[in-house]
């Protein structure tokens, strides 16, 4: 029985905005919801009943294992089986189970992950799935034939084989011992083929669905929705709970809040803004519950260290300083889905650093007239003691992407800098931070999961990370990089982290930390059985959600 | 009459002509690159590598002459090739959307023409009396709205006062009528009413200019009954600019109902035009802007027949 997650932030922290009636209706979802979470708890999962979600994006192709987007995730999740995954009643989703394993050992060295499968598993197609599958899946993305792109393969070069030495036995063999590859192997874009679809057409999936999840695909109407009917032979038995699901593709925020609010859609897993959660608070009452949490997603700012006086570190140390990032918190947080000052680990997870150590790293000291003061002797000593003029490029994307962007501008005009935003739409924008076509610009960290290399990996120098787009080299941060991706004690790792955080935001600062998003989910109250993580790409299987009515 | 219509149609030729070659070389130019926007996007993997064979793959490594001749060669088969963003074929996913911008283009059509004959003529034989300032402020009105705005009203009238919310899902209209037309009747009504807005006020000058002229009053003088006057003699003639309006308003339905299709999430053209061009889905950009310049060529093409059927000077000249 999964535990429902309840929380409320954020209200305190603005106890002028709305009207008393609007407050009171929050009061009462408050504390229907804190009366509905336990009882959940306690509660008998249902059987039965369409679980109807919102997905602002839609899936390209139906191949999870080269593309991006969580359009992929929503409505396709519930068709597949991964290897492991997160615990879906994690809230921090940094607790792994198997999910196709029924259990794993690591050799003594560190190389040598052994993973035993769950018998009895089949395809959508009624064959069984074996080790076979799980090595063809995996060497589709690790190690792809000529012609296919695997997007992924970077993330998996410390593998060296994957074998099948039995149909229920899976090998994995590195190259050298790693702290992350457990998590690597609940990547939920890892689903497992079928290894004999595979070895006819590579690209087979790119435009079929056939898996071993919860779910049977029904059908995709482009642009439209895409529907999945209960698997009757899941080999989780019991599961799932729901008799089928219909995603419904609603691109605009204002139309999801309708269908939420006029009950088309009873949940839209990706999140909402803090005024859309109002409205809805507001509008439902009682029949609404609301999840939240730090999401694993956050603004950053590139230095371009190329353009001049970026390349100076007393400049880039000045723009770091000159922001309040904790009354920015507290403002922002009110109209922005941002809410905690970042390091590089998701506040509240196991590897983050803890607030009062993370306040000792540059611009997120508590004395932010101390902080401007010293920005502008900064920018004094590297011979700009008049200020410059420089151009701030964000992405058109207005949450929060606008907010922010306006309250760094203000900030940076706090220590005599001129700034201007220019505001460049999706698709040039990442034409121009690749080819280094900017000064400062917005840039973005969103993981599918917390795990310290995927957050850092884009960091490195830029002849190793194609994404470091303050692109500069940095040997000893690579070293600090490798040095945490191989430590498998976690209190050593988590000392490279914190060494490869002070020197990336603090001694060096390549790049500017903003606030970390936060994710908001309302979701009408007779959806249980699901928890929210701190990623919209995670816990999409559906195979324990259930509605009450 | 023969002549005339195949003069037309031949001329609709070097029209698409230029139309394909101006957005084809026009998606080029305007910069972004589907493949990073693609890959490059939320991952920090994306390698050089791996977006150039993305790039092979999507034939975009070919010289622009090449693509251009390959695309157009396949317009002349009907073949406009596949998504280079889902990689479904161009007519399926045009089909899908086609079917509800079509039906909805005809409903507003049809609301239009219902209220704004009626309210032009009304108004033009009332003119300057309280009938005439009460078209004329409801057309105005009409015409200052913006149709997703009143659709927004719709949404949340419905919401407020019935707390119900039309169907997000399109259903086609031969698969169950009654869900077909509760989701797709608002957004008719909020698009119909601006359309209608244009066509009333058309319609009332219009009628007020043919009823000034010459063979209306002599018709009158010769004692004809005053309804054929309006109907036969009036109305008829002052359809000719109202008829062009008509078209105009409806060629711009099909595809043209970007925020509407937002506000009511209807699964329609406009909604793909505007993904197609933000992926930089040049092939799915290139076919809706020559279906859509097809539509606006083939509905003037159309009003000119009408014109001819209407006015018997133009069939004669």
């Amino acid at each position: 029985m999964l535990k429902p997650f309840v929380v409320f932030l954020g209200f305190k922290a603005n106890p002028l905005e709305g009207s008393m009636l609007h407050r009171l209706a929050l009061v009462i979802a408050i504390v229907a919801a804190a009366a509905a979470a336990p009882a959940g708890a306690q509660e008998k999962p249902r059987y039965g009943g369409e679980l109807v979600f919102a997905v602002p994006s839609e899936p390209p192709s139906y191949d999870a294992h080269r593309e991006e987007t969580f359009g992929v995730i929503h409505p396709m999740a519930p068709h597949y089986n991964t290897l492991l995954r997160p615990d879906p009643t994690d809230k921090t989703a940094s607790r792994i189970v198997g999910d196709l394993a029924e259990s794993w050992t690591i050799s003594k060295d560190g190389r040598v992950y052994t993973l035993k499968l769950h018998r009895g598993v089949k395809f959508h197609d009624g064959s069984e799935l074996t080790s076979r599958d799980v090595k063809a899946s995996y060497d589709k993305i690790i190690f792809p034939p000529a012609g296919v792109a695997s997007d992924r393969k970077g993330e998996y070069v410390d593998v060296e084989a994957v074998q099948a030495p039995d149909p229920y036995t899976v090998v994995f063999r590195l190259k050298w011992p790693s702290g992350s590859f457990l998590m690597s192997l609940a990547s939920p874009w890892n689903w497992i083929y079928k290894a004999d679809i595979l070895a006819k057409d590579m690209r087979w999936y790119e435009t079929h669905v056939m898996g071993t999840g919860p779910f049977v695909f029904v059908e995709h109407v482009k642009g439209s929705h895409w529907v999945g009917k209960k698997n009757p032979n899941y080999w989780d038995k019991g599961k799932p709970y729901l008799d089928g699901y219909r995603a419904i593709f609603i691109k605009d925020s204002a139309a999801q809040v309708s269908a939420v609010r006029g009950e088309r859609a009873y949940i839209q897993f990706r999140g909402f803004a803090p005024a859309e959660r109002d409205s809805l608070v507001a509008a439902l009452g009682p029949k609404l519950t609301v999840q939240e949490s730090p999401w694993n997603c956050v603004i950053l700012v590139a230095l371009n260290h190329e353009k001049k006086p970026f390349d100076d570190k007393r400049v880039r140390r000045a723009l770091t300083l000159a922001i309040d990032r904790y009354q920015g918190a507290q403002a922002l947080s009110r109209i922005a889905i941002v809410k905690e000052p970042a390091g590089v680990q998701v506040p509240g997870m196991p590897f983050a650093t803890p607030p009062a150590e993370l306040e000792k790293l540059a611009g997120y000291g508590r004395d932010i007239a101390k902080a401007r003061a010293e920005a502008r002797r900064l920018l004094r000593e590297a011979g700009v003691p008049d200020g410059f003029s420089f151009t701030y490029k964000n992405r058109g994307v207005p949450m929060p992407y606008e907010p922010l962007g306006v309250w760094l501008i203000d900030q940076w005009r706090q220590i005599g800098l001129n700034v201007r935003q220019e505001v460049i739409e999706a698709a040039k924008y990442y034409a121009e931070l690749r080819g280094g076509n900017f000064e400062v610009a917005a840039d973005f960290q969103c993981g599918y999961i917390v795990e310290p290399d995927l957050d850092l990996y884009k960091f490195q120098s830029k002849d190793k990370s194609p994404a470091n787009y303050s692109r500069y080299v940095d040997p000893t941060l690579d070293e600090l990089y490798e040095k945490q991706s191989r430590a498998v004690d976690p209190e050593e790792r988590k000392r490279y982290i914190r060494e490869f955080e002070r020197r990336l935001l603090d001694e060096e600062v390549h790049y500017i930390y903003t606030l970390q998003w936060h994710r908001i989910i309302p979701h009408l109250a007779r959806v249980r059985g699901w928890t929210i993580t701190p990623s919209h790409y995670l816990n999409q299987q559906l195979d324990a959600v259930w509605l009450t009515e | 009459m023969g002549k005339y219509i195949l003069k037309r149609l031949l001329l609709m030729i070097p029209t698409l002509l230029g139309v394909a070659v101006i957005i084809f070389f026009l998606m080029r130019v305007v910069p972004g690159d589907i493949v990073e926007l693609r890959f490059a996007g939320e991952s920090s993997f994306a390698s050089k590598e791996n977006l150039d064979k993305e790039r092979v793959r999507l034939g975009l490594d070919q010289p622009l002459w090449r693509q251009f001749l390959a695309w157009i060669t396949g317009i002349v088969r009907l073949d406009f090739g596949k998504s280079m963003w889902t990689g479904a074929p161009i007519l399926e996913e045009i089909r899908l959307r086609f079917a509800l911008s079509l039906q909805l283009a005809i409903m507003a059509t049809l609301i239009a023409v219902l209220l704004a004959i009626p309210l032009g003529v009304i108004a033009a034989l009332k003119q300057d009396t309280w009938v005439d300032y009460v078209v004329r402020i409801v057309s105005i009105a009409g015409l200052a709205t913006p149709s997703f705005w009143l659709g927004i009203v719709f949404i949340l009238g419905l919401l407020i006062v019935f707390k119900w919310l039309p169907p997000m899902v399109y259903t086609p209209l031969w698969v169950d009528p009654w869900q077909n037309l509760l989701q797709l009747i608002w957004p008719a009504l909020a698009v119909g009413y601006r359309y209608s807005a244009v066509a009333t006020r058309m319609t009332r000058s219009a009628m007020l200019e043919v009823l000034r002229e010459d063979y209306i009053r002599t018709a009158r003088a010769k004692g004809l009954w005053e309804k054929l006057i309006l109907s036969r003699h009036a109305l008829k003639n002052a359809m000719l600019p109202v008829l062009t309006v008509i078209a105009l308003e409806f060629a711009f339905l099909m595809g043209g109902l970007v925020v509407t299709e937002q506000v009511f999430n209807l699964n329609g053209l406009g909604l793909l035009f505007v993904e197609a061009v933000a992926h930089r889905d040049y092939t799915l950009t290139q076919a809706l802007v020559m279906l859509v310049a097809f539509v606006f060529i083939f509905v003037n093409f159309l009003v000119d027949l009408a014109y001819a059927w209407i006015d018997p000077r133009i069939r004669f000249r």
